[in-house]
C-alpha cells in the first residue's frame, strides 16, 4: 500500500525575506535595450534624423545599467543592515546564487578558452589550408612577437595571488571582529587590483600585435580582455565592500556582502591562472612549436 | 470486448508499418507520395538503405508496442473499468528489465550502425578526383587530374525548363557534373563564401562545403543515368536553388566528354548533341 | 519605498491579502505566481505570432513554386524568426518562467522564489529580448541565418546590416534572463523546501525544474560566449569564425550546440515533470519507479553536454570523432524508455480519467516515442547523411518538440488554469481542442518524414514538383491546428471570463499524490504559506 502523502503546518511563520515591489528589474531590463540599441547603432554608424549617435547610445545605455544596479543594490544593502531581512536561512539562498553565479560566469569563459584551445592545437591542421596558411601550421604563429610569459604576466600572477591572501586576511578581521585591519586588508586588496589593470593596460599598449590581425591576437585580446573587465568588476565589488566596511556594515557573523566579493575575487584569481598557464605560458613558449609533419 | 479494440490497433499498425517500409517504391528522383529514399546506385547508399531498413523495424517494433501497451492500460484501467486503483510503485526486476532490454537493443543497432560509418569514411585509392566548391548560389566542378578543368554549374531558371529534354524545375543545371559508372571517384569539397552542402541522396553522400577546409567524401556508382542534390546547409537567399545535377555515364563517353569539355562543351547535353551531330556528317 | 496599497479583498480566506496597486503589481512585481502569469501571457502571444510564422510558411510551401515570398531572403527570415520564436520565448517562458514560476514554490511550500526580484527582471528581460528580435525581422533585410546563426553566412559579409547584431543581443538578453532565472530556481528549490521535503520527496516537476535549471547555468553562458564572438568578428575585426584570418566556422558550430543540445532537454524536462505530476493525478496512483524517475532526468541531463556534435555529422569531422558521438547519443534512449515505461507503469493498475489535461499527457507519451525513435535513427552518424538536414529532422525535432514541448504546455495549462484563475476550463472544448491539435500535427509532420527520406532539403522555400504530395497534406494539416489555436484563444478568454469557480483542490488529487498546490485556495492567496508546511 503506497503511502499517503500528509502536510501540516509547522505552525510557525516562514524565514524567508519576502521582497517589496520594485521597479529596478523593470528599468534594468529598459537599460539593457537602451544599451543593446546604442551598440547597433554605434557599431553601424546610424544616424536619426541627421543626428550622427555614436557612442553617445552605448554611453547611455551604460550609465542606465550604471545607475540601476547601484539603485537595485542599495536596496539590498538597506535590507539587509537596516532591516536585518536577511536571515540565516535568507543567507544560505544567497550564497547558493552566488556560487551558480560563478558557474556561469567559469562557463562563459569555457568558450574563450575553447576557442583559443582550438585555434592552437589544430593550427597545423592538413585539411584546414586557410588557417594553416595563417599560422603556418604552428603556434605560436610565428608572424607574432609575442609576450614573454616570465617577465610582465608572471608578476602579473604574483600581484593576483597576493591580493588573494590579502582578501583571505580581510576576511580573517571581519571574523575577528577586527574591522580596523579588515579595512586595511580591503584597501590594499583594491590597490592589488588597480596595480594588475594598470599592468594590463599597459601590457596591452605595447602589444606588438594588434586586435584585427587574426585568430592569435583575438583569442589573446578577447580571453585576457573579458578576464581583465572581470578583474575590474570585482575591484569595483571589494571597493564597496571597503566603503561597507567603513559604515561598518559587516559584523562577525553577518558580511555575506564580502563574503560574496572574495568568492569572485577567487573565482577572477583562478581564471587568472588558467589564462597564464594556457595562453602566456604554453601557447606562448610551447604550444605546437615544431610544424607538423606533411 | 477489449479483445476487438485490440485487434483494430495491430490492424492499424501493421498498415502503418507497411507504408513506412517505402524503399521498396524508390525510383531515381522523387516521386509524389514517395514514402521511402531514392533509389541507392552505390555501395553506401545501399548500405545506408539496408540500416534503415532495419531501423525501422526496430522502431515500428518499439512504437508499436508503446502504443498497444497505451492502448491497453487506457481501456483496462479507465476509472469505469477498475475504480479502485492499485497501490503498486515498484517493481524492481521490471524496471531492470527496461533498462537491460534497451541496452541490447541499442547494442544491435551500434554494431552495424559503426561499421556503416567507417565504411563510408573515405577511400584510399580513388580513380577519380573532383573537386566541389559551393558558392553562392552555385557550385564550381574541378576535375584536378585533367588539366585542372573547371566550369561553374548554375540552376537552369524556372521559365527556361525544357520537360522535353527531360529538365525538372530546381533540379536541372545547365553545365552538370559527370562521372563515370563503375568508378571509384572521390570527392573534395569546400567553399568560397559561406557554408553549403554537397549532397546526391542517390549515392548515399552528403558533406558539408566549408570555407577554408577541404573534407572528402566518395563515391562508386553503379547505374548510369541522371542523379539530382540539393544544397544541404543553410546559404543565404537563393539556398533552394543551387541543385547539383550529376551524370553518370559510360567510361568511354566519360572520356570522349571531357576532352569536348576542355575545348568549352562542358555541358553534357550540348556534348551529346555536338557528337551526334558530328558522327551524322561522318555518316 | 513602500508601494503596497491596500488592494480589494476579493478572498474569502486572505489573510493580510493586500495586493500592491495595478502598477506596482504588473510592472514592479516581487511576486512569483505574479510573474508567472506575465510569463504565460508572454509565451501565449508569442507563440501565436510564431505560430503565425507556421502557418505562412505552410501557406508558402502548400504548393510548389514561389507563391507569396518574393525573395529567399524574406523566407530565411521567417525560419528563423520561427524557430528563435518558440524556443526562446514560447516553450522556455512557458514552462520555465509561466509554469516553473508559479508551481515550483507552491510544490515545496515556499511563499515565494529566492531571489524575487531577480525573478522580475529574468522576466523583463525576455520582453526586452523580444523586442530586439522583432526589430532585428523589421530593419534592413533581416536575420536570415536560421535560429543557429552559423558564421559565415551570419557575418558581417554574409549579412552586412544591423538584423544580425540586434540578433545576437536578443540571444545576450534572453540568456542573461534564463541564467538569472536558473540560478534562482536552484537557490529555490534547494534552500526553501518545506521542513520534511527532502529532495527524494520532492514532486517530479520540480526535479524536472531543477535539472533544467542546471542545464541553463552551464550551457548558455557558453552561447554567449559564441555569439560575443560572432559579434567581435562582425563589428570589430577579430578572427574567431574567419578562415582567413585562421579561425574556423566549425567552431561555432561546436560551441553553439554544446549549448543547442542541453537547450533541448531544458525544452523537454519541465514538460516531463508535468506530464508525470498529470498522468499520476488522473491515475490516483503515485508515479511509478519514482528515484528513476528523477534519475532519469539526472542522466539526461549530464549525458545531454556530451552528444553535441550529433548535430554536425556533415562537417568533416574525424570518424572516430563521429563513431563517440552516435555511441554516446545512443545512450540517452535508455533513460528516456525508462521514462516512457515508467509512465505506463503509472496508469497500469490505475483508476485512469480522461480529463483535458490527461489526454494531453498521454499524447505526449505517444507523439514522444515516436519522436523518440526517429531521434535513435538521426544518432548514427553513418546513417545520418542521408537525413542530415533534410525534413526527416524536421519532422523529428518538432515530435519532440511542437508534439512535446507544446503538448505539456497545453497539459499543464488545462490541469492548472483552475488553480491559477480560480475558474475551470470548459472540458468539452478542451478535448475538441486536444483532438484538434493531435490530428492537426500529425498530419503536418507525419509526411515530412517521407519528404526527408526521400530528400527535400530543409529551409528551403520551394521544392521539386515530386515532392508537391505530401507537402499539400502537411499545410492542410498546419491549417487545422491553426484553427485549433484559433479555439485555444477562445478557451482562454471563456474560461477567464464564464469559467466554472472552483475550489482548492478541484481534481480530486488522492492524498497518495497529493502536492501541495491542492491544499491552498484556487487561485492561491497573494502570499500563501505564511505559516510554514511541513511535509510528515
Amino acid at each position: 500500500m503506497s503511502e499517503k502523502i500528509e502536510f501540516t503546518t509547522t505552525g510557525k511563520p516562514h524565514p524567508y525575506h519576502i521582497v517589496r515591489p520594485s521597479i529596478w528589474p523593470l528599468c534594468g531590463a529598459a537599460a539593457g535595450v537602451l544599451l543593446a540599441s546604442g551598440a547597433v547603432m554605434y557599431m553601424h554608424e546610424v544616424s536619426l534624423g541627421g543626428f550622427a549617435v555614436g557612442l553617445k547610445g552605448v554611453i547611455l545605455g551604460l550609465l542606465s545599467v550604471l545607475a540601476v544596479m547601484f539603485f537595485w543594490w542599495k536596496d539590498i544593502v538597506h535590507e539587509s543592515v537596516i532591516e536585518r531581512a536577511h536571515t540565516k536561512i535568507a543567507e544560505i539562498g544567497l550564497r547558493y546564487g552566488m556560487a551558480l553565479f560563478i558557474a556561469s560566469e567559469v562557463m562563459f569563459f569555457v568558450a574563450f578558452f575553447w576557442a583559443f584551445f582550438d585555434a592552437s592545437l589544430y593550427a597545423g591542421q592538413e585539411n584546414m589550408f586557410l588557417r594553416k596558411e595563417y599560422t603556418q601550421g604552428v603556434w605560436p604563429p610565428p608572424q607574432f612577437h609575442v609576450i614573454p610569459p616570465f617577465e610582465l604576466p608572471f608578476m602579473m600572477t604574483m600581484i593576483l595571488l597576493l591580493s588573494g591572501c590579502t582578501v583571505t586576511w580581510a576576511h580573517h578581521a571581519i571574523l575577528e571582529g577586527d574591522n580596523k585591519n579588515a579595512i586595511k586588508a580591503l584597501g590594499v586588496t583594491v590597490t592589488l587590483g588597480f596595480v594588475f589593470l594598470c599592468f594590463q593596460v599597459y601590457e596591452y599598449v605595447h602589444a606588438h600585435f594588434g586586435f584585427t590581425e587574426g585568430v592569435y591576437p583575438s583569442t589573446f585580446f578577447m580571453a585576457t580582455g573579458f578576464h581583465g573587465f572581470h578583474v575590474f568588476v570585482g575591484t569595483v565589488f571589494l571597493f564597496v565592500c571597503w566603503l561597507r566596511a567603513k559604515k561598518g556594515h559587516f559584523t562577525q557573523e553577518r558580511h555575506f556582502g564580502f563574503e560574496a566579493a572574495a568568492w569572485y575575487w577567487h573565482f577572477v584569481d583562478v581564471v587568472w591562472l588558467f589564462l597564464f598557464v594556457a595562453i602566456y605560458w604554453w601557447g606562448n613558449t610551447i604550444g605546437t612549436g615544431t610544424p607538423l609533419p606533411h | 470486448m477489449q479483445k476487438k479494440y485490440l485487434w483494430l490497433v495491430l490492424a492499424a499498425v501493421a498498415a502503418g508499418i507497411t507504408l513506412f517500409t517505402g524503399p521498396v517504391f524508390a525510383t531515381a528522383g522523387a516521386d509524389a507520395y514517395q514514402m521511402g529514399f531514392q533509389e541507392a546506385v552505390s555501395p553506401v547508399a545501399e548500405r545506408i538503405h539496408d540500416f534503415h531498413n532495419m531501423m525501422l523495424w526496430i522502431i515500428s517494433g518499439i512504437t508499436a508496442f508503446v502504443t498497444l501497451l497505451l492502448l491497453y492500460v487506457m481501456v483496462r484501467f479507465r476509472a469505469g473499468a477498475n475504480p479502485t486503483p492499485s497501490a503498486t510503485t515498484h517493481n524492481v526486476p521490471l524496471e531492470v528489465v527496461w533498462t537491460v532490454v534497451p541496452v541490447l537493443i541499442l547494442i544491435i543497432v551500434a554494431v552495424p550502425s559503426l561499421k556503416l560509418l567507417y565504411f563510408t569514411d573515405r577511400v584510399e585509392n580513388p580513380e577519380l578526383v573532383v573537386k566541389v566548391t559551393g558558392n553562392q548560389w552555385n557550385w564550381t566542378f574541378e576535375y584536378p587530374d585533367h588539366e585542372g578543368l573547371s566550369y561553374l554549374s548554375v540552376m537552369i531558371p524556372d521559365k527556361d525548363i525544357d520537360p522535353a529534354k527531360g529538365q525538372q524545375r530546381l533540379l536541372s543545371a545547365d553545365n552538370q557534373m559527370v562521372i563515370p559508372v563503375d568508378t571509384t571517384v572521390q570527392f573534395i569539397v569546400t567553399a568560397s563564401d559561406v557554408l553549403h552542402s554537397f549532397t546526391v541522396p542517390a549515392f548515399g553522400i552528403k558533406v558539408d562545403a566549408v570555407p577554408g577546409r577541404l573534407n572528402e567524401t566518395w563515391t562508386r556508382v553503379t547505374k548510369t543515368g541522371t542523379y539530382y542534390g540539393q544544397c544541404s546547409e543553410l546559404c543565404g537567399k537563393d539556398h533552394a536553388f543551387m541543385p547539383i545535377e550529376v551524370r553518370v555515364v559510360p567510361k568511354d563517353d566519360f572520356s570522349a566528354w571531357i576532352e569536348a569539355a576542355k575545348t568549352g562543351t562542358t555541358s553534357y547535353d550540348a556534348f551529346l548533341e555536338q557528337r551526334g551531330r558530328s558522327a551524322a556528317v561522318s555518316e | 519605498m513602500n508601494v503596497a496599497h491596500a488592494a480589494d479583498h476579493t478572498h474569502h480566506d486572505d489573510h493580510h491579502d493586500h495586493k500592491p496597486g495595478f502598477f506596482a503589481r504588473w510592472f514592479m512585481s516581487t511576486n512569483h505566481k505574479d510573474i508567472g502569469t506575465l510569463y504565460i501571457i508572454f509565451s501565449i502571444v508569442a507563440g501565436l505570432i510564431g505560430g503565425a510564422f507556421s502557418m505562412m510558411m505552410r501557406a508558402e510551401l502548400q504548393s510548389p513554386g514561389l507563391d507569396f515570398i518574393t525573395d529567399g531572403q524574406q523566407w530565411n527570415v521567417w525560419i528563423t524568426a520561427h524557430g528563435l520564436i518558440m524556443v526562446f520565448f514560447v516553450v522556455m517562458p512557458g514552462l520555465i518562467g509561466g509554469f516553473g514560476n508559479w508551481f515550483v514554490p507552491l510544490m515545496i511550500g515556499a511563499p515565494d522564489m529566492a531571489f524575487p526580484r531577480l525573478n522580475n527582471i529574468s522576466f523583463w528581460l525576455t520582453v526586452a529580448a523580444f523586442l530586439l528580435l522583432v526589430t532585428s525581422a523589421l530593419v534592413g533585410s533581416g536575420a536570415g541565418t536560421g535560429w543557429t546563426v552559423y558564421p559565415p553566412l551570419s557575418s558581417i559579409a554574409g549579412h552586412p546590416g544591423a538584423s544580425v547584431d540586434l540578433a545576437i543581443f536578443s540571444l545576450h538578453l534572453a540568456g542573461a534572463s534564463s541564467i538569472l532565472g536558473a540560478a534562482n530556481f536552484i537557490a529555490t528549490i534547494f534552500n526553501m523546501r518545506a521542513p520534511g521535503m527532502t529532495l527524494h520527496k520532492m514532486p517530479l516537476f520540480v526535479w524536472g525544474m531543477l535539472v533544467t535549471a542546471f542545464l541553463l547555468v552551464l550551457s548558455l553562458p557558453v552561447l554567449g560566449g559564441a555569439i560575443t564572438m560572432l559579434l567581435t568578428d562582425r563589428n570589430f575585426g577579430t578572427g574567431f569564425f574567419n578562415p582567413e584570418k585562421g579561425g574556423d566556422p566549425i567552431l561555432y558550430q561546436h560551441l553553439f550546440w554544446f549549448f543547442g543540445h542541453p537547450e533541448v532537454y531544458i525544452m523537454i524536462l519541465p514538460a516531463f515533470g508535468i506530464v508525470s505530476q498529470i498522468i499520476a493525478t488522473f491515475s490516483r496512483k503515485p508515479v511509478f519507479g519514482y528515484l528513476g524517475m528523477a534519475y532519469a532526468m539526472v542522466a539526461i541531463g549530464v549525458v545531454g553536454f556530451v552528444v553535441w556534435a550529433h548535430h554536425m555529422f556533415t562537417v568533416g569531422m574525424d570518424v572516430d570523432t563521429r563513431a563517440y558521438f552516435t555511441a554516446a547519443t545512443l545512450i540517452i534512449a535508455v533513460p528516456t524508455g525508462v521514462k516512457i515505461f515508467s509512465w505506463v507503469a503509472t496508469m497500469w493498475g490505475g483508476s485512469i480519467r480522461f480529463t483535458t489535461p490527461m489526454l494531453w499527457a498521454i499524447g505526449f507519451i505517444f507523439l514522444f516515442t515516436i519522436g523518440g525513435v526517429t531521434g535513435v535513427v538521426l544518432a548514427n552518424a553513418g546513417m545520418d547523411i542521408a537525413l542530415h538536414d533534410t525534413y526527416y529532422v524536421v519532422a523529428h525535432f518538432h515530435y519532440v518538440l511542437s508534439l512535446g514541448a507544446v503538448f505539456a504546455l497545453f497539459a499543464g495549462f488545462y490541469y492548472w488554469i483552475g488553480k491559477m484563475s480560480g475558474r475551470q476550463y470548459p472540458e468539452f472544448l478542451g478535448k475538441l481542442h486536444f483532438f484538434m491539435t493531435f490530428i492537426g500535427v500529425n498530419l503536418i509532420f507525419f509526411p515530412q518524414h517521407f519528404l526527408g527520406l526521400a530528400g527535400m532539403p530543409r529551409r528551403y522555400p520551394d521544392y521539386p514538383d515530386a515532392m508537391a504530395g505530401w507537402n499539400e497534406i502537411s499545410s492542410y494539416g498546419a491549417y487545422l491546428a491553426g484553427a485549433s489555436t484559433v479555439l485555444f484563444v477562445f478557451i482562454v478568454f471563456y474560461t477567464l471570463f464564464f469559467g466554472r469557480k472552483v475550489g482548492d483542490n478541484y481534481w480530486d488529487v488522492e492524498p497518495q499524490v497529493m502536492t501541495l498546490e491542492w491544499t491552498v485556495s484556487s487561485p492561491p492567496p497573494f502570499h500563501q504559506f505564511e505559516i510554514q508546511p511541513k511535509m510528515n
